[in-house]
């Protein structure tokens, strides 16, 4: 392998990875304020992918669009991703957990239910939408934009890349400067005390479930744009970005983005080195690893200590 | 205790009613998907075997009457066994075309060999089903290493293909279909590189870029169209400009619904002919145009054969054989059909391996002929 292959494959490394990275938040985020693992997250993110489907058929992008018209079709489908996505987040949490709460079931039962609340979703988008799969109507011509130290960066990839560091950073922000973030915190830190603070916690919770919904909505249109949508979409990248949130330290934001990174570029080099069947070999090879040194992973703290 | 009586009424009378008639009519049955997932590619094969039964029965020159009898398998192993039953059940038939896919073949393939009631697959093309003694499978159609065969056959006959990387999706078909391509590539002595990427693969870019830095001539991919469509995306992104093949799981026209510009002179290989542009089928596609209101899809037209040889076989055997008689006949045949020559050796695979090419031109799936032909 040479430089300029190194190059060439962190690049691929660093675009997925940001995908992982912006999925991961939405497990980090739920599972630090309620210490649930939200399996049908993955649901969430493959809804966002038919949100900008959705929208972009309506809007019909024209056969060759200008450089403005482009950024108008892209930034509508990351709206549009992002509204189902926080939709589906949010009847999620109202419809299947919510009820769970306030009845103070077992966490096995969440986990449960979680998991049935992803079969759930997928199979009903296979009825609603069909079981093949739907290419992402033409937005722009997908040409080399630019080089970094001889890696070429597609249009694509600079989207990906670009909208998951904004992404990045407004969560960060959100969590750690602003009213709603400290609702946030205080939740994950004690829920009691929290709420003898005059915390609504349903609504923390409920902010929460949008705000990770929203990241898994953009993240799935992202990820449909490079791919292709279909109903079946969200499992791997989903299974994949959990791991990524485990490796980070589940429950730290900051930790959910190095996770995903971390995993994207182990599975680009692992790809580049033994090929593509051992992706999720090299990969989780690599959590394992992490996992047995640093148990917490990589980072190890959750929401409510980060401050 | 009540409901018993008139469920044994019930039974009588079913038996009472194909004994009765048995003698007068002749039945030839399809087992495939006529129902679930794959119903399409299931009524392309049940159309040509109606078409040839309205035809024989029409003509006047057989002193039998033809009904046809659908056994619907959903194209699943487990419903495979309910839909062969059916069409061993019924008396009065004496042959049966298919099963359509080798998942349901593996299934049905013995209960037919038990009641010994021939099976002819019009499309099941996974090479050990002939290798397991069903008693009266036969298979007519090449199988997957024909199509493999077929690939390494026109790449290595192209100028300028040195050097080919062959890719297969991690599934049996995909498999069995570039284990056989590589060998024979590797025979003709192209310098071969051989990768695997899984069909659920979530970014093609990593394998695209490896085709492309390989700088190998020519690709074969071993997979379906779902997984093919964004990985010619990548190539096309990456400047892959070497020559791209693939097999049957690649030939539907969702492969350009997604894939649009990039699937642009990708060369597909299938055992099938195109009814509508073959010179001794066109006849036919322009009646089951007529018939259905639609053109023949894959399989049709060689559908519509195989039904003709079993009804040759019927008349010449008195119009009303025994089973036993009609898969011996059958397994035997010399039959000249519209589409090829079918005759089957002793294990009841198919003689005849001739492959058909397509490539993708101006975002349709154009028709190129035999590959035998191509190469000259």
């Amino acid at each position: 392998m040479s430089l300029s292959d190194i190059w060439d494959v962190l690049v691929l490394g660093v675009v997925l990875g940001s995908l992982y990275a912006v999925i991961a938040i939405g497990y980090t985020l739920v599972y630090g304020v309620l210490q649930l693992l939200n399996f049908a997250h993955s649901e969430v993110f493959m809804s966002g992918g038919f949100g900008g489907v959705i929208a972009l058929t309506i809007v019909e992008p024209v056969a060759d669009p200008s450089g403005l018209q482009s950024v108008g079709y892209v930034l509508l489908g990351i709206c549009a991703g992002a509204v189902l996505g926080g939709a589906v987040a949010f009847g999620l949490e109202k419809a299947a957990y919510q009820p769970l709460r306030r009845r103070n079931a077992p966490r096995l039962v969440f986990l449960i239910t979680a998991i049935g609340a992803s079969f759930f979703l997928y199979n009903l988008a296979g009825k609603l939408f069909g079981r093949y799969p739907i290419k992402m109507p033409t937005m722009y011509e997908n040409k080399k934009l630019f080089e970094v130290l001889g890696a070429p960066v597609s249009v694509t990839q600079f989207i990906i890349v670009l909208a998951g560091v904004l992404m990045l950073v407004t969560v960060d922000i959100v969590v750690n400067r602003t009213k709603m973030g400290s609702g946030i915190r205080a939740v994950a830190q004690d829920p009691e005390v929290a709420s003898l603070m005059g915390v609504d916690i349903d609504k923390v919770v409920s902010r929460t479930f949008v705000l990770g919904g929203l990241m898994g909505g953009v993240a799935g249109f992202l990820f449909g744009t490079n791919l292709q949508v279909e109903y079946t979409m969200g499992f791997l990248p989903g299974i994949t970005a959990f791991a990524a949130a485990v490796l980070g330290g589940i429950g730290n934001v900051r930790g959910a983005m190095l996770g995903g990174l971390t995993l994207g570029v182990v599975e680009s080099f692992t790809v580049e080195i033994w090929g593509d069947a051992w992706r999720y070999v090299g990969a989780f090879a690599v959590l394992v690893l992490v996992l047995m040194f640093r148990p917490t992973g990589l980072l190890g703290e959750r929401v409510g200590r980060t401050a | 205790m009540r409901l018993a009586i008139p469920v044994a009424a019930g039974a009588l009378l079913l038996t009472g009613c194909s004994s009765d008639d048995g003698g007068s009519t002749i039945k030839i049955a399809y087992q495939g998907p006529l129902s679930g997932q794959n119903v399409g590619l299931g009524e392309n094969m049940e159309r040509g075997i109606q078409l040839a039964i309205n035809e024989a029965n029409a003509s006047g020159d057989y002193d039998f009457e033809l009904e046809y009898f659908a056994a619907d398998d959903q194209g699943s192993e487990t419903e495979a066994t309910t839909a062969a039953q059916s069409a061993i059940d019924d008396s009065d038939v004496v042959a049966v075309i298919g099963p359509a896919f080798s998942g349901p073949t593996n299934v049905s393939g013995p209960l037919y060999g038990q009641a010994g009631l021939a099976a002819v697959t019009p499309s099941a093309t996974n090479p050990t089903l002939t290798e397991q003694d069903f008693g009266t499978f036969l298979r007519a159609v090449p199988n997957d290493n024909a199509q493999g065969a077929a690939m390494a056959d026109f790449l290595s006959g192209q100028d300028g293909v040195d050097s080919v990387m062959v890719i297969d999706d991690v599934t049996p078909y995909g498999e069995g279909l570039a284990d056989v391509a590589e060998a024979d590539l590797t025979e003709a002595g192209v310098d071969i590189r051989r990768e695997s990427v899984p069909q659920d693969t979530v970014d093609y870019s990593n394998a695209a870029r490896t085709v492309v830095e390989s700088g190998v001539d020519a690709l074969v991919y071993a997979g379906y169209y779902e997984a093919l469509a964004p990985f010619t995306t990548r190539l096309n992104e990456a400047g892959f400009d070497g020559i791209g093949i693939s097999g049957d799981g690649s030939n539907d026209d969702e492969l350009i619904n997604l894939a649009g510009d990039a699937a642009e002179g990708w060369y597909l290989t299938c055992p099938c002919t195109n009814a509508a542009e073959e010179e001794g089928t066109q006849e036919f596609a322009e009646r089951y145009q007529e018939e259905f209101d639609q053109a023949p899809g894959t399989y049709s037209a060689e559908s519509y054969d195989i039904a003709n040889m079993i009804i040759e076989q019927i008349a010449e055997l008195g119009g009303d054989p025994s089973r036993e008689d009609l898969y011996n006949a059958l397994a035997g045949v010399e039959y000249q059909g519209l589409t090829k020559t079918f005759s089957f050796d002793e294990n009841g695979e198919f003689t005849n391996d001739a492959i058909f090419m397509y490539q993708v031109e101006d975002g349709v799936i154009g028709y190129l002929g035999a590959t035998e032909e191509l190469i000259g």
